[in-house]
């Protein structure tokens, strides 16, 4: 043992104990429960309909990269739910906290959470929301368009992409468990240097934090090598890149960020690791280690990070409004320079997390001016997105009110970012929630971009469209809750509330902290109202059944195959011939011309390897975590096994036939509705599930189309 | 931009591309591996942003600095054990364009040599100062100190256990696109450690004893 | 477009605009708005920054929103108000004012606010305090030691200390030199002078001067365990006579501060009931000593689990007799 561990340890089990599992939490023990007999509700309902092999071949073992994306979505929105439970915690805490006078309950003074619990919620709630909720949702979105926007039949590399989604999840398992084994860390999603250090954090909660951190850095940083190759190498003739659909640009500018800042992610907490496991000196206060170091090099990350996020955000928006618009996107080439403008900015700003650090006013005005140098792109991407409008026929969807949503979310968050990115202003609000509020108006602009392009791009995916009513119907009551949590939390930013007070000392802050957990019930709402939205959109899908171009006026080159897409993405690879080639074809009046031709096509083959290295990433990431040595040393010699393994195995891929393609193509043609003709209501259960990928076995040509589809 | 003011003739125009042979195999592989390598290039240039924070006389607290362990002569022949590894490298990579299987396994066992040659004379070398009571725990700056040439060490490592691979496969299979593709990714990476070498042996070894 | 069957609650997105009422709240009860009610000189310069920089933003973000929703409303489908143009997607002018208006806004902001803004509240060496300092004025120095969790306010020039409570002068320049004994928090009094890291092992700066005699809440701004909200301390500005009398009145206090007797100051505690305590003998150059502890790697660790059961710890500390 190279450092001074407190508290047992023993060469079997590491630190873990019986008494690690909160069985006598209030709160922690019931939800255990719940989750046990939920899971076992789902493995008896799976063993039941007999779904177990429908399961492994269709989706765990899948290297489609529209069921990864699906999956990647599900995981998201599950982390989502997750993170604004969280999030519920918090503000009914801060409520019931307010004041000197406030009672306690379950060990805490004031309110029912004790601090540490407190410090472990927020933490839990940035991390997920940032890594784990947006950035699978929008990973898993641009898996779905991407390789459709630019004409490939999957990924560069379709293996690597399972791989990407399994290390996530095994990310997502790592720090579920941490609710019920052990805890997390108190030190903030960012973490602080030196209290995450071993005297001041003694338990497993930052090792939880530190390993759920490297797989996610891992699994993103394989997406985004994936989603660069496959925009390079991957594009039908004729899409040069003055032709780009705007999504796929913002993608390709926002992985090129995540794949060079993702390391420094990796070298911060790995010296953090080296800092807690080895007893080096990277962070600590004595011997000679520099804890501002730590601060930067997360930032270095944490800032590009930000626009990882928001970039394919602004992306979704470009691509929706015009298609509502019934225009093209103002500004095309001013709109690709402004993203990569904010994409090289990015790297240039990393201090403004920190302005309050006293590092002098040269270096603070430096920063300051290259912060608000991003103002300037972002106020080009707003001012194109109104003058995409003008001249327009503006029909409002409920994609098109997430999009405008996000739009007057952005405008907030631009005018409180500008505020913040000065020095002299900053040192007031810094650390109050104001910080809070500003950057949930920016991550609330992505997830209504995240619902506005789902409910757009949903069609393609499933062959119906959502429920309108409902879609709107959860705008606005998610509106509202935005509203009430963070205009109040505006307010208190005002008032000097400081972030992350488990007690809110001041009683004045008691009517505004109240008003915010009246906007978190009309979240609940808005979740209910999603829910609501799905279950009636799935009921009704044979009216809403949906064309090749399912809103009928858009542009870019996904809508152009069939609804839902077929596992192949396109029966004839398309030759490109404008940039909004849909819109192009649709106003030649070439919408209906078919190829005469077909090719048989070469498709990758399913695997198990990708979910099994997920897997071993987990225990790999517990065992750490627990210092259970020779079980991470097994669990990292079994993945490189797998990896040897998976190497000499290769994967030949199988071809499907032309006729086969024709035949399947065909019948997508007659099931769909035409654009040009009045919806019909005699549709079929459409939608990626309802298909059998045809890569039912490794190394199977074998194809089976969907039954329904058969005549 | 869509350009409807010209007519399109809806007989002549070109509407889809069928099967074109675009996708080349090694060509998609090895851009991947450049990427690969940009975002190993970033954790190395981060580490050596710590690395040179960590390395003023302060951040060696009362320890020893790098002027009073680091043997120039001794870790010049680990570069040369490297270099060599690489010029191996690089006769199995000329080898394999005449298809010469044979040259293609020598190249890459006498690389692999090589490599085991540097990392034993790392491993001796940290033994060494280990002996000194010199240890990454003794400072901020001998952490980094460790943590950087040690990080490397870690990616020969792994490149060594790579190169065993590849001497199996050539030796277990044909020339296939994958194998090919492999063998090239791996050139790549064994040539970018050298290149990271370089900057370990200058920035910190060399400049460490001189200052 | 779409069949509706039935019709969404259409009342629902009044909803939305409820909590702007919160804002003519708002402007009733001033004292609470803490930002917006500064007293220091520093908190001050800052607020007018803020008022600059949310006037020219104000002006543009509030023009493109209006602007948006005119054009939502004119180019509704189906409503004629607007003309359609399908090709319609460029225009020189406009983009050179695109371009133009942000460019021209940062521009401005970066000079006027940003730039000039650093200097004037630099927190080691504000402008808008040293510019006006006399050269025989007699500025106050605080040494600041920040605990887990508490405060430590030492005045090096009268030999006395003071936990948890700030006093200063009115009309007088006070500079503080800052250091933490474990981990990093934050120096804020939200009314008088704008936030400094506190960080072990390092020594920051700030400033502070106000004109407004009265009491002000000072925090600690970032999280740093357990005991962060309770980390308060109430700031009083008095004017120069009731200063001096209030020094005499510490100076008398038996408590001494020797570097034992800090360590044992230094060890976790919450402090639940605003507890102040004086400190009339002060060991001389404490403030650096600690700094060289923390630096020679002392650490004041913190028990395991201590603030699982918060009811429970803070039993176990009262019975050390240290509440």
């Amino acid at each position: 043992m190279l450092v001074n561990l407190p508290g047992p340890w023993n060469p079997w089990l590491g630190r873990l104990a019986l008494s690690e599992i909160p069985y006598t939490n209030p709160i922690l023990a019931p939800l255990f429960v719940v989750v046990v007999v939920l899971g076992l509700l789902m493995v008896a309902g799976i063993t039941y309909y007999g779904k177990w092999g429908y399961l492994w071949k269709e989706w765990l073992t899948t290297v489609d990269h529209k069921k990864l994306g699906i999956m990647y979505i599900i995981l998201g929105l599950v982390m989502l739910f997750r993170g604004f439970i969280d999030g519920l915690m918090m503000r009914t805490q801060q409520a019931m906290a307010v004041g000197p006078h406030a009672s306690g309950m379950m060990g805490a003074v004031h309110g029912y959470l004790t601090p540490f619990h407190f410090g472990q919620i927020y933490s839990a709630h940035g991390m997920i929301m940032i890594l784990l909720a947006a950035t699978p949702l929008l990973v898993g979105i641009m898996n779905i368009v991407i390789p459709l926007q630019i004409g490939a039949r999957d990924m560069a590399y379709p293996y690597l992409n399972a791989l990407g989604l399994w290390i996530t999840a095994a990310a997502v398992v790592l720090i579920m468990a941490s609710l019920f084994v052990g805890d997390f860390a108190h030190n903030g999603w960012f973490g602080y240097a030196p209290i995450f250090e071993l005297a001041y954090s003694p338990g497993v909660g930052v090792d939880y934090w530190i390993w759920t951190f490297q797989l996610v850095a891992l699994g993103t940083t394989l997406g985004s090598i994936n989603f660069i190759a496959t925009i390079v190498k991957m594009r039908a003739p004729g899409m040069k890149w003055s032709r780009l659909p705007m999504f796929t640009w913002a993608s390709l500018s926002a992985n090129i960020i995540a794949l060079t800042s993702f390391p420094c992610l990796q070298v911060a907490i790995g010296l953090v690791a080296a800092d807690r496991y080895l007893g080096t000196h990277f962070f600590t206060a004595g011997f000679g280690g520099n804890l501002m170091l730590y601060t930067n090099l997360f930032w270095l990350w944490g800032h590009p990070e930000v626009y990882f996020v928001i970039l394919p955000a602004f992306g979704m928006i470009s691509e929706i409004i015009p298609t509502f618009s019934e225009k093209p996107l103002f500004g095309y080439v001013t709109m690709v320079l402004a993203t990569f403008a904010i994409a090289g900015v990015s790297w240039l700003v990393w201090l403004h997390h920190f302005f309050t650090m006293g590092m002098g006013p040269y270096v603070s005005t430096e920063f300051s001016v290259a912060t608000m140098l991003v103002g300037i792109p972002t106020g080009v991407k707003v001012f194109n997105w109104a003058f995409t409008m003008y001249r327009g026929r503006l029909t409002y969807t409920a994609a098109m009110y997430w999009a405008l949503g996000a739009l007057f979310l952005l405008l907030v968050g631009g005018l409180t970012g500008m505020m913040l990115s000065i020095p002299a202003i900053n040192y007031m609000v810094h650390n109050s929630v104001f910080v809070v509020a500003h950057f949930h108006m920016m991550l609330l602009c992505i997830v209504y971009a995240i619902f506005g392009s789902v409910i757009y791009w949903f069609p393609k995916v499933f062959g119906y469209t959502l429920n309108e009513a409902w879609g709107k119907v959860m705008f606005w009551l998610f509106s509202a809750g935005t509203a009430l949590v963070f205009i109040p939390m505006f307010m208190e930013g005002f008032m000097g509330m400081t972030r992350r007070l488990d007690w809110p000392f001041d009683p004045h802050w008691a009517p505004y902290l109240n008003i915010q957990v009246l906007g978190i019930l009309v979240y609940v709402l808005s979740i209910l109202a999603f829910v609501v939205m799905l279950y009636v959109s799935i009921r009704d899908r044979a009216q809403h059944r949906a064309a090749a171009d399912a809103w009928g006026t858009s542009r870019s080159l996904e809508w152009l195959t069939a609804s839902p897409v077929p596992f192949y993405n396109f029966a004839v690879v398309p030759q490109v011939n404008a940039r909004d080639e849909v819109a192009w074809r649709r106003e030649h009046g070439l919408s209906a011309q078919r190829a005469s031709h077909y090719d048989a096509i070469h498709m990758p083959n399913n695997t198990g390897i990708a979910i099994i290295i997920g897997g071993l990433t987990f225990v790999l990431g517990f065992a750490l975590t627990w210092r259970i040595w020779w079980l991470s040393l097994i669990s990292l010699l079994a993945i490189i096994v797998m990896m040897i393994y998976r190497s000499a195995k290769g994967d030949p891929g199988h071809v499907i036939p032309a006729e086969e393609v024709e035949r399947m193509d065909r019948e997508a043609e007659r099931t769909m509705p035409r654009a040009d003709l009045p919806r019909h209501s005699g549709g079929v259960l459409g939608g990626a599930i309802a298909y059998d990928s045809g890569a039912a076995g490794e190394g199977s040509a074998n194809l089976r189309g969907a039954p329904d589809y058969r005549p | 931009m869509s350009s409807a003011a010209e007519k399109v003739d809806p007989e002549k125009v070109v509407l889809w591309a069928g099967e074109h042979e675009g996708h080349d195999v090694i060509s998609t592989r090895t851009f991947g591996f450049w990427l690969y390598i940009l975002s190993d290039g970033m954790l190395f240039a981060t580490l050596f942003a710590a690395y040179g924070v960590l390395s003023y006389a302060h951040s060696y607290y009362t320890g020893p600095t790098p002027a009073q362990f680091v043997a120039p002569w001794y870790t010049f022949i680990q570069t040369m054990a490297l270099f060599l590894s690489v010029l191996a490298y690089g006769f199995s990579m000329t080898a394999l364009k005449h298809g010469n299987r044979a040259g293609v396994i020598n190249g890459l066992l006498a690389a692999s040599v090589l490599g085991v040659v540097f990392l034993g004379l790392d491993i001796h070398d940290v033994l060494r100062m280990f002996g000194m009571h010199i240890t990454p725990w003794t400072s901020g700056g001998l952490s980094a100190f460790y943590m950087l040439t040690q990080v490397h060490a870690a990616h020969i490592f792994f490149g060594l256990i790579w190169m065993l691979v590849m001497i199996y496969q050539v030796m277990r299979k044909e020339f296939t696109e994958e194998v090919i593709g492999r063998l090239i990714s791996l050139r790549m990476f064994w040539q970018f450690q050298a290149v990271m070498w370089v900057f370990i042996y200058v920035f910190v070894y060399l400049w460490g004893y001189m200052s | 477009m779409f069949t509706r069957k039935w019709q969404p609650l259409r009342w629902v997105r009044y909803v939305a605009l409820a909590p702007l009422l919160l804002l003519l709240n708002g402007c009733a009860t001033h004292s609470i708005w803490w930002i917006f009610d500064p007293h220091g000189v520093g908190a001050k310069a800052s607020f007018d920054y803020m008022m600059i920089d949310v006037a020219v933003m104000l002006g543009i973000v509030g023009l493109t929103a209006i602007m948006i929703v005119w054009f939502m409303w004119r180019y509704h489908k189906g409503r004629n108000r607007g003309t359609y143009d399908g090709k319609w997607a460029h225009s020189t002018t406009i983009e050179v004012f695109v371009w133009g208006i942000p460019i021209l806004a940062v521009g401005f902001l970066s000079w006027a606010v940003a730039i000039n803004g650093s200097f004037a509240v630099n927190p080691y060496n504000p402008t808008v305090i040293t510019r006006h300092l006399k050269p025989h004025g007699d500025p106050i120095e605080v040494d600041v030691i920040a605990t887990d969790w508490q405060w430590l306010f030492i005045y090096p020039q009268y030999h006395m200390a003071v936990a948890n409570e700030l006093v200063v002068p009115a009309h007088t320049p006070v500079f503080f030199k800052l250091t933490s004994t474990a981990v990093t928090t934050d120096f804020f009094v939200p009314q008088l002078l704008g936030m400094i890291d506190v960080m072990p092992g390092m020594r920051t700066k700030d400033a502070l001067e106000s004109d407004s005699i009265g009491q002000y809440q000072g925090v600690a701004a970032d999280y740093c365990g357990a005991g962060t909200s309770w980390m308060l301390f109430k700031t009083h500005v008095v004017s120069k006579s009731d200063f001096a009398s209030w020094v005499h009145h510490a100076q008398q206090s038996t408590g001494n501060l020797t570097v034992a007797g800090f360590n044992r100051f230094a060890e976790p505690y919450i402090n639940i009931n605003n507890k102040v305590e004086y400190f009339s003998q002060v060991q001389k150059g404490l403030f650096n000593q600690v700094i060289l502890e923390v630096m020679h790697g002392r650490k004041w660790p913190l028990p395991m689990f201590m603030t699982e059961n918060m009811v429970g710890y803070l039993k176990k500390q009262a019975a050390e007799h240290r509440a």
